[in-house]
């Protein structure tokens, strides 16, 4: 009965993460009262699965995985609304909403649920997933070009000194308009991505799912990618370290795929 | 037809020089007019600026156009004094050494584009007073053409050459366009109005000014329809500003790295650029460490500018190809233009030569069958086609050399062809 007010709480987060969603993309701030409202109501659902759990099993609900999660999401929202109320600062939803949602989501999934309907959605979700997680590539793969050529471009006129990529390359504004279009749309496709890619592999693989390696790693990016878009948006981490950040990145991404296409265990067995 | 141009240039002769050959803008028309009723003249055009003075002249075959342009220039100097700086270019040079001019290949600052103004304007004089009429004219208006091309086709013209633009190209490149953007002047100074007035120009929205006395500031920030600051904000206001151009005349460093990196954390890390044409320095140079912090001094937009000169000689070298293609087009159609009558003539003189013996024939020995009449048609179009193909190569081959006119003249004469 617990997991089903979780869900509540979850769909009620989800406009925490369309908040985000619509943040990013448009750069402008969208829904967020919606957003904070929904949010404090899903903090309540919350509240109510993590007690049910905890009286069906006489016991506080933190001895697994799913349920310690599930109690951390709670904490990081309490912890948010506080500061929030405090500090009124509202640049921090964009990185506490989609993180709380996906911990949520994460932390529902903890009883395998019975096989798919039928193998068509079964294929369906699965090349949704793909999809998405190819298009999110693409994107972040401009992010990473955009942000080799501001290097570039950058060092060009730090040194003052301009030589031919000066001429050649393109103004550093531009680059930087490029390289947040791209970022804030991958992520908005990945992230789409990991919660299409979560919700497969929980019905597919039953009980075992998160323990999978290819799917903390996935996990583990995005939070890298998180992390990354939240430090542009708040901090306006742009130039040199946004553009190693993103490097970066794209090296884990890498590694996501290499996980994916089981290339990990080929490696492993040498 | 034989065109030659001559001429002093900044790079042969010293201003004096020039000076005393100028021919001052209302003078030109009269001087034009003198030089084109001279005998065997048939186009002219002057181009006179403060860098060069060009005289081109196309005489007909037969005159010898040196002289007459050393007769006319030595009506208003001593040949003697001048000579010496004086350049002569004929035929194919002469219509090199114009295209290079009008692409300003061969100006002070190369691929600055004034000269191609004059030349219009002398081309536009000289139209008008009916000094133009044939081959000259042609080159000059594909000289135009060529211009175009060097300007599309190369980057000879894109990059700032003088300190303030090279400021404002500076702008774009950190921020793309400049819509938006604030700029902020600290200190007054000629040099700093003129950067703000270009980066207004360019879409720059927003002037700040500030001066120590405020109602200087207020005074230069009514220039800009800008607004003016007070001194005591200035670090405070600066967060507000994209670009700064710092021109006070303050003895030590009005803006230190610890400011900046206060300024620049108020900004979010926003990019800035600084631009310190003030002598002493008004910012103090570590302030360029910082990340998306632009700092560029009087001496670093001076290296900007030297760099973009050497940018641009590299494409002068695109250009300077291009011009030689071009040079070989036009000499390819007036050397067409050149024989095309004479070819035209020959032919018709043969096909009348032709058509009487095939009418005589036709009297006698007629009437034919049609069957006869196709080959007798084609047995002597054949033959006149032979014979003549010989001579008409060779004509094309000799177009164009120097011996040309005799060759087409003895060929004229030889075929009795007529004007």
């Amino acid at each position: 009965m617990s997991v089903i007010w979780l869900r509540v709480a979850l769909a009620l987060y989800s406009l925490g993460l369309l908040h985000a969603i619509l943040t990013l993309v448009r750069r402008k701030e969208h829904l967020f009262r919606v957003a904070l409202s929904a949010f404090s109501l899903g903090a309540v659902f919350h509240f109510v699965s993590i007690v049910e759990e905890g009286i069906v099993n006489h016991r506080c609900p933190i001895t697994n995985f799913y349920e310690t999660l599930s109690m951390c999401a709670f904490l990081i929202v309490i912890v948010y609304l506080f500061v929030h109320w405090r500090y009124q600062l509202a640049s921090l939803s964009v990185f506490i909403f989609p993180l709380v949602f996906v911990m949520t989501l994460v932390a529902g999934l903890g009883n395998p649920v019975s096989a798919w309907s039928s193998p068509v959605v079964r294929n369906t979700w699965l090349t949704v997933h793909i999809v998405l997680v190819l298009l999110g590539y693409a994107a972040l793969l401009f992010t990473a070009v955009g942000s080799v050529l501001y290097l570039f471009q950058e060092r060009e006129l730090k040194s003052k000194k301009p030589r031919g990529f000066y001429h050649r390359l393109p103004p550093l504004g531009t680059l930087d308009d490029l390289i947040s279009k791209t970022m804030a749309l991958g992520f908005v496709l990945i992230t789409l991505a990991v919660i299409a890619g979560t919700t497969w592999a929980f019905i597919e693989l039953k009980s075992a799912w998160i323990e999978q390696p290819k799917i903390v790693i996935s996990f583990f990016t995005w939070g890298v990618y998180l992390a990354l878009v939240c430090l542009r948006i708040t901090a306006g981490w742009r130039g040199r370290k946004a553009a190693i950040m993103t490097v970066a990145l794209v090296g884990f991404a890498a590694l996501t795929w290499a996980a994916h296409a089981r290339l990990g265990a080929i490696l492993l067995k040498q | 037809m034989n065109l030659l141009i001559t001429g002093v240039s900044h790079k042969t002769a010293p201003v004096e020089v020039r000076e005393g050959m100028a021919f001052p803008e209302d003078d030109a028309p009269q001087a034009l007019a003198e030089l084109s009723a001279r005998e065997g003249v048939q186009e002219a055009l002057i181009l006179s600026t403060c860098n060069r003075v060009e005289i081109a002249v196309a005489t007909a075959d037969g005159f010898d156009p040196r002289g007459i342009v050393d007769s006319f220039l030595a009506r208003r100097n001593s040949l003697d004094a001048v000579e010496r700086y004086l350049y002569r270019h004929e035929g194919r040079d002469a219509i090199h050494h114009l295209f290079r001019v009008a692409s300003s290949l061969d100006s002070m600052v190369v691929g600055e584009p004034q000269i191609l103004g004059q030349l219009k304007a002398a081309y536009a004089v000289a139209h008008e007073r009916g000094a133009l009429s044939g081959a000259l004219d042609g080159i000059v208006t594909r000289a135009f053409g060529v211009a175009k091309r060097v300007r599309s086709e190369t980057g000879i013209g894109q990059m700032a050459v003088s300190v303030s633009y090279a400021a404002v190209e500076l702008a774009r490149k950190i921020f793309g366009s400049l819509s938006h953007r604030v700029v902020m002047i600290a200190g007054a100074g000629k040099m700093s109005e003129l950067a703000a007035r270009h980066l207004r120009r360019s879409g720059a929205t927003e002037v700040l000014v500030t001066n120590r006395t405020y109602e200087r500031a207020v005074e230069m920030a009514r220039l800009f329809d800008g607004t003016a600051v007070d001194y005591e904000r200035f670090t405070a206001t600066l967060p507000k500003a994209d670009i700064l151009i710092a021109s006070s005349g303050a003895p030590h460093y009005i803006l230190t790295r610890d400011d900046m990196t206060r300024v620049i954390a108020a900004r979010r890390n926003k990019p800035m650029f600084l631009i310190d044409i003030a002598v002493p320095r008004n910012i103090e140079p570590a302030v360029n460490d910082l990340d998306n912090v632009f700092l560029y001094d009087i001496d670093d937009l001076q290296e900007v500018v030297n760099a973009n000169l050497r940018e641009r000689k590299k494409e002068a070298e695109r250009a300077e190809a291009l011009v030689e293609e071009e040079v070989d087009r036009a000499l390819a159609r007036l050397k067409a233009a050149e024989i095309t009558p004479t070819i035209v003539g020959l032919q018709d003189q043969l096909e009348q030569i032709r058509c009487g013996e095939m009418d005589r024939v036709r009297r006698k020995y007629g009437p034919f069958t049609p069957r006869e009449e196709e080959a007798f048609e084609a047995l002597t179009r054949g033959i006149v086609n032979k014979i003549a193909h010989g001579p008409i190569s060779e004509l094309r081959h000799h177009a164009g050399h120097p011996d040309g006119a005799h060759v087409i003249a003895a060929f004229r004469k030889a075929f009795r062809v007529q004007d």
